[in-house]
């Protein structure tokens, strides 16, 4: 099992549009792939999932990620929070 | 009555999406955001809307209604999973001429405001008003269907789930 940590610098949070990119990136794995906030954890391959954790800038989310294709996983969804969020 | 009109435009197996809001359908592919253009976030149509009032497309319950006001999303009561999405890039906007009439949770029937906006002043700050309607489990029907083009009424059908 593999855990990323990434604290949301983008203003907006996560909005819509990240959602749709970040379950799109989730959905090229086969790993299962959670995500929690600091209000809830949610199926990072789930749009209304991840659109509910409602994450704003300075929040906390936690990537759990457990399955055979997890490291590299784990490095393509860090990257991608890094990029986007 | 509803399930009338399921049987007229969805189809025996259908589940019926009706429209949010009244204007003009635009199909998603033209849509200027390619997240939504290109399905990303799930298939469906869009309304360029011609009222200030977004309406619930079906039966059931809110699961997010952004605090900014300028996007909700509910699962029907037929499970579909959908995403309003007011206006292109107007999260920018953070509230700014929207009202948001409901919050999660809430249980709502269909024709229940969700949303008041201001189209004019949305479209004076330089924002497209183009609303989405996404199925964001469309991987969980064989096909989503528009049924609908040119203008529709608020409530008129706008999309037709097809089971799989």
């Amino acid at each position: 099992m593999k855990i990323v940590e990434y604290t949301i610098t983008d203003a907006l949070g996560i909005h819509a549009r990240p959602a749709g990119m970040l379950v799109k990136e989730a959905a090229k794995f086969q790993s299962d792939i959670k995500i929690a906030s600091p209000k809830k954890e949610v199926d990072a391959k789930r749009i209304m999932g991840v659109m509910s954790l409602g994450a704003k800038q300075g929040d906390l989310v936690k990537l759990t990620i457990a399955g055979g294709d997890e490291a590299e996983a784990a490095e393509a969804l860090e990257l991608f929070l890094k990029q986007n969020l | 009555m509803f399930g009338k009109l399921k049987g007229l435009f969805g189809g025996a197996s259908g589940v019926a999406v009706a429209a949010p809001v009244s204007g003009t359908v635009v199909p998603l592919a033209d849509v200027s955001d390619p997240t939504f253009a290109q399905g990303i976030l799930g298939q469906g149509a869009a309304v360029l809307p011609s009222e200030g009032r977004i309406v619930a497309p079906a039966d059931g319950t809110v699961d997010v209604m952004f605090d900014t006001g300028h996007a909700v999303s509910m699962t029907t009561a037929d499970g579909a999973e959908l995403l309003i999405h007011v206006g292109i890039d107007t999260v920018q906007l953070n509230g700014q001429h929207y009202k948001a009439c409901c919050k999660a949770g809430e249980k709502v029937t269909k024709g229940q405001t969700l949303i008041e906006f201001d189209p004019e002043a949305i479209k004076a700050a330089g924002y497209d008003t183009v609303t989405p309607v996404i199925v964001c489990n469309s991987d969980a029907y064989a096909a989503v269907k528009l049924e609908a083009s040119g203008a529709v009424a608020a409530g008129d059908a706008l999309l037709s789930l097809q089971q799989k």
